[in-house]
């Protein structure tokens, strides 16, 4: 199997290499069975990849320790499920997972132009192809996942504890394929200026991408945070680590990559600075690995001394220069006719975003890379941590939040005073409110009141966006309000599933805002039958029972809780030992309800188990993190649904695209 | 549909200082938030949220999650017993500071190259900004002459949007 997965990578890259070639050829020269068999060259590389991956896996499932990988992160304890998760646990197996996701994307994104842009896609595909000889030359050449051990040992090291968690089975994956789903509308955008085909044909071919890459960046930052949640005993979720910044910057971007390209799509204005920002989303991805990978600011995720980092800093580099120059050399053919009649306007409220936007994202870097600059400058390390990343973004997050409630409800080109008072009064009114009640419930922190009441405000532009629309499908159609407002967002998917997805995002900030300014703590030592307090929840310790297995040791402690005299739950914290790496973990226990999260930690053990030490938080609203994310993730479901009117839309736009694409390039389809 | 006259469009120097004035509130805010962190007594999260853990980890010591860190978990302690001592946030993290050096602290100071890390992201928001309406000047100045005439807003009084207008009304020729 190891002689066969290195086989297998070696092909793929030299299908990837052979894809260039006939790709660009191809297209040249007007040959499009050289721009066919580059795209079955692409097919071919993803499945010289898929056979790789089953190589590692069935290493892993079989406990094949001659191989360095398997017996680095894996062991015969482990469990099953774990072994596979194990894949993308280690430096090679996580580098093979992107490249194999990169390959099936590719061969998607060749299958779904296999007659379409005839113009665009062979570069496009020779772009991702490029990106797929570095990973493939990674794997090849530096870091190989079938590199042999010299001597066979009996036992592997196993995987790290952290990373013996479900959630490991979810994040890793969800993160990466929106990391490396980014990398195509970076190609097309990338192929749109090679080929000087620079209006929004690029966009339309990619327009799902984007939304599919944000989607998964979307989830995998959500559930990479549920998972420290759940796992690290801290009570918190966000760390502002590097590696976590390096996963919420692309999302930043590609967040605001979503909302400028929609005033492209609209009124033909902000060309270079679509194009620039989906090179800015795939360059950070890169820039993410490399933080991970090179050691130069500590993580707590860094695969370290991995040795990789020149590699990826000379890519970045090298793809940073390569789009700069393309953009500059395409400059003058880039600028169009644009007109902006009023700040108060939607492409104001929508400019204003994508500077908030960015500006969050360049914080987010400048305190990333903050420590390696001190270092460089004064000589001194320095730690750049939650306090100043919470201090900057913090302000920044309420302007966003402001302009999720005007953007949507001023109109394109000019808004006048009287329409603006109609329009946000009822919001208005709504948010005040909000902020006023919340003062009277004594609430005096005047960040909190400042959110609470934004929060609201948008809650309500949004309800009078949906109240508008059913209001007008009543009053014209006669529908009944349910069928109405099923009809509505039906018809108007990417509108409102926006604004399903506005609401996912304000009912998350509610979350944030609950569970940072509102989290108490108790520590407490007790002995068995002992109780202790915190908010209005009574903890009594009842006893601890251990269990013993070949992998670990477990010692759960059982707490009764109760409120107002009445038991309410049953919570079991518990301490790990995990035998072979020699190394303790804990293992939470949570009792979640809408209005505040009890947290339990099982910090020490004394006298047999006799006494324990707990550590205990009460964080209220963190559950609307989670709830906000759902909607999040429904409302981009709703936006990426097949929509009858657009597919007719994009159909005609190729149609009229067609005649003048590609000279001499026969009817589409005609391979 | 009439298309009322809009306000007189504001694209002057004014406006820029009006961005200049978002940006400052939203400074201040930063620092109310700073405030806001060190109210009267400390809980023993915000002060050791404050503090690095120095066993590699790169997390603070809050943050740091290994059950038998060297570092967390006994300054975790000490931090409590301080603040029972009735010690403040200053005075807990100054006696860090002293003990350990500057890289002890979680966030940058507010001095000095330090002072870099603080000002450059709001320097950078300024400055879009200014590009921003820079930018919007130029494209108000030269609209393109073969422009089509602005499309009517919805500001005849109709309660309804004119592009659900539109779409509705391309249902209703569809069949609903």
């Amino acid at each position: 199997m190891p002689d066969l997965g290195r086989l297998a990578l070696a092909i793929a890259l030299m299908l990837a290499i052979y894809s260039i070639g006939a790709n660009v050829f191809g297209a040249r020269r007007a040959r499009p069975e050289f721009v066919a068999s580059a795209r079955h060259a692409i097919w071919a590389m993803c499945a010289m990849v898929t056979i790789a991956v089953v190589a590692l896996w069935t290493g892993l499932l079989s406990s094949d320790f001659s191989l360095e990988y398997v017996a680095s992160y894996s062991s015969t304890t482990l469990p099953t499920a774990y072994k596979f998760t194990a894949l993308w646990g280690g430096q090679q197996g996580s580098l093979l997972l992107w490249t194999w996701l990169l390959t099936i994307f590719t061969s998607a994104a060749a299958f779904q132009n296999r007659r379409r842009n005839p113009a665009l896609a062979p570069y496009a595909m020779a772009v991702l192809a490029g990106v797929a000889i570095f990973f493939l030359g990674m794997l090849n050449f530096v870091t190989r996942p079938f590199d042999l051990m010299a001597v066979i040992p009996a036992q592997g090291t196993d995987l790290n504890p952290l990373l013996q968690n479900y959630w490991m089975a979810i994040h890793p994956p969800s993160l990466y394929t929106g990391y490396v789903s980014a990398t195509v509308p970076f190609a097309f955008g990338a192929a749109a200026l090679i080929t000087g085909k620079l209006d929004d044909g690029w966009i339309r071919s990619t327009r799902r991408w984007a939304i599919f890459s944000w989607f998964f960046l979307t989830l995998g930052n959500l559930f990479g945070a549920r998972w420290a949640y759940e796992v690290l005993g801290w009570g918190g979720y966000w760390a502002w680590d590097p590696v976590e910044n390096a996963a919420f910057m692309p999302w930043l971007v590609m967040t605001a990559y979503l909302h400028s390209v929609m005033i492209q799509e609209r009124k033909d204005m902000l060309k270079v600075w679509n194009l620039a920002l989906v090179g800015l989303a795939f360059g950070l991805t890169l820039f993410g690995t490399f933080i991970t990978r090179s050691g130069v600011i500590s993580s707590v995720h860094s695969f370290t001394q991995s040795g990789l980092g020149p590699y990826f800093l000379s890519f970045l580099i090298t793809v940073a220069v390569a789009y700069t120059g393309l953009l500059i050399f395409r400059a003058k053919e880039l600028r169009s006719p644009a007109e902006f009649e009023s700040y108060l306007s939607r492409e104001a409220a929508f400019l204003f975003n994508n500077l908030i936007l960015i500006g969050i994202a360049f914080a987010v870097f400048w305190g990333t890379i903050f420590p390696v600059l001190s270092e460089a400058v004064r000589g001194v390390k320095i730690t750049v941590g939650p306090p100043f990343f919470n201090r900057v973004a913090g302000p920044l997050a309420l302007g966003l939040i402001f302009l999720m409630g005007v953007g949507p409800l001023i109109a394109w080109r000019r808004t006048t005073a009287s329409n603006l008072v109609k329009s946000f009064a009822a919001p208005a009114i709504v948010g005040v409110t909000t902020g006023v009640v919340a003062l009277a419930a004594g609430l005096r922190a005047w960040y909190v009141l400042t959110a609470f009441s934004l929060a609201a405000f948008v809650l309500g532009t949004i309800a009078v966006e949906f109240r508008r629309g059913v209001g007008a499908r009543r009053h014209m159609l006669a529908e009944p309000a349910p069928t109405a407002l099923v009809n509505l967002i039906a018809k108007n998917n990417r509108r409102y599933g926006g604004y399903i997805i506005h609401v996912g995002v304000i009912v998350a900030f509610v979350g944030i805002i609950g569970s940072s300014f509102f989290k108490t703590e108790v520590k407490k030592s007790v002995r068995v039958g002992q109780s202790f307090s915190i908010g209005a929840y009574q903890l009594r310790y009842l006893g601890l029972s251990e269990h013993d297995t070949s992998h670990m040791e477990t010692a759960t402690a059982r707490l009764e809780v109760s409120r107002g005299g009445r038991e309410v739950a049953e919570l079991a914290p518990a301490k790990l030992f995990y035998k072979r790496e020699q190394q303790p973990a804990t293992r939470v226990a949570i009792r979640s309800t809408p209005v505040a999260d009890l947290y339990v930690v099982l910090a020490g053990l004394d006298d047999d188990g006799n006494q324990a030490t707990f550590e205990v938080f009460l964080t209220p609203l963190v559950f609307w993190l989670w709830a906000g994310g759902l909607l999040m993730a429904i409302g981009t479901v709703v936006v990426m649904w097949p929509n009858v009117r657009e597919r007719a839309a994009i159909a005609a736009a190729v149609a009229r695209a067609a005649p003048s694409a590609l000279e001499g390039e026969p009817a589409p389809g005609g391979e | 549909m009439i298309v009322r006259a809009t306000a007189s469009i504001p694209m002057r120097p004014m406006h820029a200082a009006s961005i200049a004035c978002v940006l400052a509130i939203l400074v201040a805010t930063s620092f109310g938030l700073r405030r806001a962190y060190g109210a009267d007594r400390p809980s023993a999260q915000q002060v050791s949220q404050a503090l690095t853990c120095q066993c590699g980890c790169g997390l603070t010591v809050a943050n740091c999650n290994m059950p038998t860190c060297g570092f967390a978990v006994p300054t975790r302690h000490e931090i409590r017993k301080m603040i029972d001592q009735g010690k403040s946030q200053v005075e807990i993290i100054g006696f860090y500071q002293r003990k350990y050096g500057e890289k002890v602290l979680s966030a940058p100071t507010t001095s000095g190259f330090n002072l870099l890390a603080w000002t450059t992201p709001f320097g950078a928001l300024l400055l879009g900004g200014v590009l921003i309406v820079f930018t919007a000047r130029r494209w108000h100045r030269a609209p393109d002459p073969q422009a089509p005439a602005p499309a009517p807003t919805d500001a005849d009084g109709s309660p309804f949007d004119p592009e659900l207008r539109r779409k509705l009304a391309e249902d209703l020729r569809k069949g609903g």
